[in-house]
């Protein structure tokens, strides 16, 4: 029996941070298609879908052989650097630091490589057009798979973070076959800054269990954990505003 | 080649989004798991040097990164 306490955070980080991750490869892969037409971008999707596919039936064998303590401290180690780096960024994009991630520039941007590509090497554009939607998708997914085997190999709730992500792709892809353009308006640093607080949250409790740390209230301190995360991640956004001002007087 | 170098670049990316950020967080937990398995202290007192370490760590990072400016 999963507890609710474990369970809802698995699932709603892996869908949260699965939409980011899909909203940034359907931009790619509408760029392709917009350009080149659906079949290179189809079959570079399928095959980055079928590489991604084939990693997690290659991993999930391998990460049932790990003693339980061992995956614990490898993969809340890594989902320390990985939520602290998410939850580092967003804090300086909402403190205004850094710039927020432009899904329309990066269209932009993607369409004016391929163009330039089209008028260097017409030949070969339907493979390079193909090739950009595969790598867009292997690269975003693989960040896919990691979360969903951090946020649900330490509990066996790998099932359900799985079908967190699948519901986030069928979000951005049934979103984008009705407007037919990039995705701008999700609020994609506040979704990052969500999932930046959850990995962390993991993270810490992961990292613990695997250090042979006996956390207080076990699975419900994962939500104290959250909260501190939250906390921390707006006064450091806050400070850093307060510096940003600072520093342009 | 390219697009390996790439796959390897994103997938170090996605752990090492800043090389001091990530150092600390390794230094963090090597302390916590040192008290716990090697000195002996209490769990608990594990755990507080694990979680306080990375949200203190959290904010000297964005603002160390806010007092070097805009990138």
């Amino acid at each position: 029996m999963m507890a609710w306490s474990t369970a809802a955070p698995a699932v709603s980080a892996a869908f949260l941070a699965s939409l980011v991750e899909v909203v940034e490869a359907f931009t790619i892969v509408l760029a392709v298609a917009t350009l080149r037409g659906w079949r290179p971008a189809a079959l570079g999707t399928g095959a980055g879908l079928a590489l991604l596919a084939a990693i997690v039936l290659l991993l999930g064998p391998v990460l049932g052989q790990v003693p339980i303590s061992s995956l614990q401290l490898a993969i809340g180690l890594l989902l320390l650097l990985f939520g602290l780096g998410w939850l580092r960024k967003a804090s300086l994009r909402a403190a205004g630091i850094i710039p927020l991630h432009d899904e329309e520039a990066i269209f932009a941007a993607e369409t004016a490589a391929l163009s330039d590509q089209a008028r260097r090497q017409q030949r070969n554009l339907g493979w390079a057009a193909g090739l950009t939607a595969f790598k867009a998708v292997l690269l975003e997914g693989l960040e896919v798979v990691f979360i969903v085997i951090a946020v649900g190999a330490g509990r066996g709730l790998m099932v359900p973070a799985g079908l967190g992500a699948l519901a986030a792709c069928a979000v951005v892809l049934a979103a984008g076959a009705i407007i037919h353009r990039p995705l701008s308006r999700v609020p994609e640093n506040a979704l990052k800054f969500g999932v930046g607080v959850m990995l962390s949250a993991f993270g810490v409790f992961w990292t613990g269990e695997g250090l042979g740390i006996a956390w207080p209230g076990q699975d419900l301190a994962l939500l104290l954990f959250v909260a501190l995360f939250l906390g921390a991640g707006l006064v450091a956004s806050t400070l850093a505003r307060r510096r940003a001002v600072e520093f342009a007087l | 080649m390219t697009m390996l170098k790439e796959l390897a670049a994103e997938l170090l990316g996605m752990f090492v989004a800043e090389r001091r950020l990530a150092i600390t967080v390794l230094a963090i937990v090597a302390a916590a798991g040192s008290l716990v398995n090697l000195a002996g202290v209490d769990t608990l007192v594990g755990g507080a040097v694990l979680l306080f370490g990375c949200l203190i760590l959290l904010i000297e990072s964005v603002c160390r990164s806010a007092r070097a400016g805009p990138s």
